[in-house]
């Protein structure tokens, strides 16, 4: 299978990582090429901040349209931080448990209130 | 013409609703003129909520003037600009103990992240601050930028900080005059809870208000990192107030509401910590 690498730094046009809406242009690329049944290999090459909020867009939306199984066997990460590993594995286990149930959010509401 | 004294205000439950009765009394005083004082000690970062709170006020064509203030107060909110937006000059910060105070467009980023870059990390009296624990307060910091950006509607963002040498402390401030976290949940999930309620809920891992895409880790792992780093953050938004420190959570309630949300953030500048983390492959990503 062929590989497409994805150059996060040259979609972002910058340096940083941040916003929830530029995430979303990566997320675009990434579920393009996976689609195209191509493996992916996110570089983070000289990119030197990492959100959350971004990578939620980004990378957490693969678990909502795509099979784990299949993620973890197409998609690579390159250049990337041990801290901005550590987000990207809770943006995913976050995702994973949201995915599986959107309407847990509104239970863990009732949850507050009953305290 | 209508007269508010600003009295001895820090960061703390009293200061914040002394800010809030400044909101309260003078909201709809429609082409009004509000004179300002401020008496005995104003907390520079805080600069940041005041900011915003004058800014709501002249939605409505109220004209604020400063009539008094503490001679140290006026040469720290010169120095850090916030006065400039008041027509004073700016005062050179041979010091640096202040960090700018600055108000930007939610998408104006890229200023946001060159002053984060220039006016805090890069500075030179951070000597005791580990990479890795600068790292993560900065990290902390462009989360809840971030917060302010995805979920408040606002029209700006206000953030100013201040260097404490002597107690090793940054203190750090966020403000949006858009809606608060309550305001968020009741738009998202059709609840309507306190507003005490709604930021520890906002705290809890996972939690988030976004429709359609996951979230809710960026006030987690603030407070994460505030555990270790032994800081403290405040969050004051509509009529509530929440207090994390290394003594726990505290809440209370506030007379009034804040027009928006604050987020205070102390770090400690004496860290050490080096924040290792166990390397991680692709598999265990997930």
């Amino acid at each position: 299978m062929e590989s497409y690498r994805v150059d996060v730094y040259n979609i972002v046009g910058g340096e940083y990582c941040i916003e929830a809406d530029v995430g979303q242009k990566v997320f675009e690329i990434i579920e393009k090429a996976l689609t195209e049944n191509r493996k992916v290999i996110i570089s983070f090459r000289n990119v030197t901040r990492i959100t959350t909020a971004f990578l939620n867009t980004a990378v957490g939306q693969l678990l909502r349209d795509f099979e784990e199984d299949e993620i973890k066997s197409k998609v690579s990460y390159e250049d990337i931080t041990d801290v901005d590993r550590m987000k990207i594995r809770r943006v995913n286990q976050t995702a994973k448990l949201y995915y599986e149930n959107p309407e847990r959010m509104k239970n863990t509401i009732e949850d507050i209130l009953g305290e | 013409m209508s007269r508010f004294a600003l009295l001895n205000i820090r960061p703390s439950f009293e200061g914040y609703q002394q800010l809030i009765n400044l909101y309260e009394k003078n909201k709809g005083y429609h082409l009004g003129t509000l004179e300002l004082s401020i008496h005995k000690w104003f907390s520079a970062n805080l600069s940041s909520a005041l900011g915003g709170i004058l800014d709501k006020l002249k939605e409505e064509l109220i004209t604020v003037k400063f009539s008094q203030m503490p001679s140290k107060t006026e040469e720290i909110m010169m120095k850090n600009g916030f006065l400039y937006y008041y027509s004073y000059p700016k005062l050179k910060d041979y010091y640096h103990t202040t960090i700018p105070y600055l108000k930007l467009k939610p998408t104006d980023s890229r200023t946001f992240f060159n002053y984060i870059d220039k006016d805090l990390l890069n500075r030179e009296e951070l000597p005791d601050l580990s990479k890795a624990a600068k790292e993560k307060m900065v990290d902390s910091i462009y989360e809840v930028f971030s917060n302010a950006q995805i979920h408040s509607d606002t029209k700006n963002i206000y953030t100013c900080g201040q260097v404490f040498p002597r107690k090793h402390v940054i203190e750090f401030t966020i403000t949006d005059t858009g809606m608060g976290f309550k305001e968020r949940i009741r738009r998202s999930f059709g609840k309507r809870i306190r507003a005490t309620d709604a930021i520890r809920w906002a705290f809890e891992d996972k939690n988030t208000t976004k429709q359609k895409i996951s979230g809710g880790l960026g006030l987690a792992m603030l407070r994460e990192f505030v555990i270790l780093n032994k800081g403290k953050i405040q969050v004051v938004s509509d009529n509530g107030f929440y207090n994390f420190d290394s003594k726990g959570e505290t809440v209370k309630e506030f007379y009034g509401s804040f027009p928006g949300t604050v987020v205070n953030v102390q770090f400690r500048t004496d860290d050490p910590n080096s924040y290792s983390l166990k390397r991680e492959t692709d598999n265990d990503l997930y």
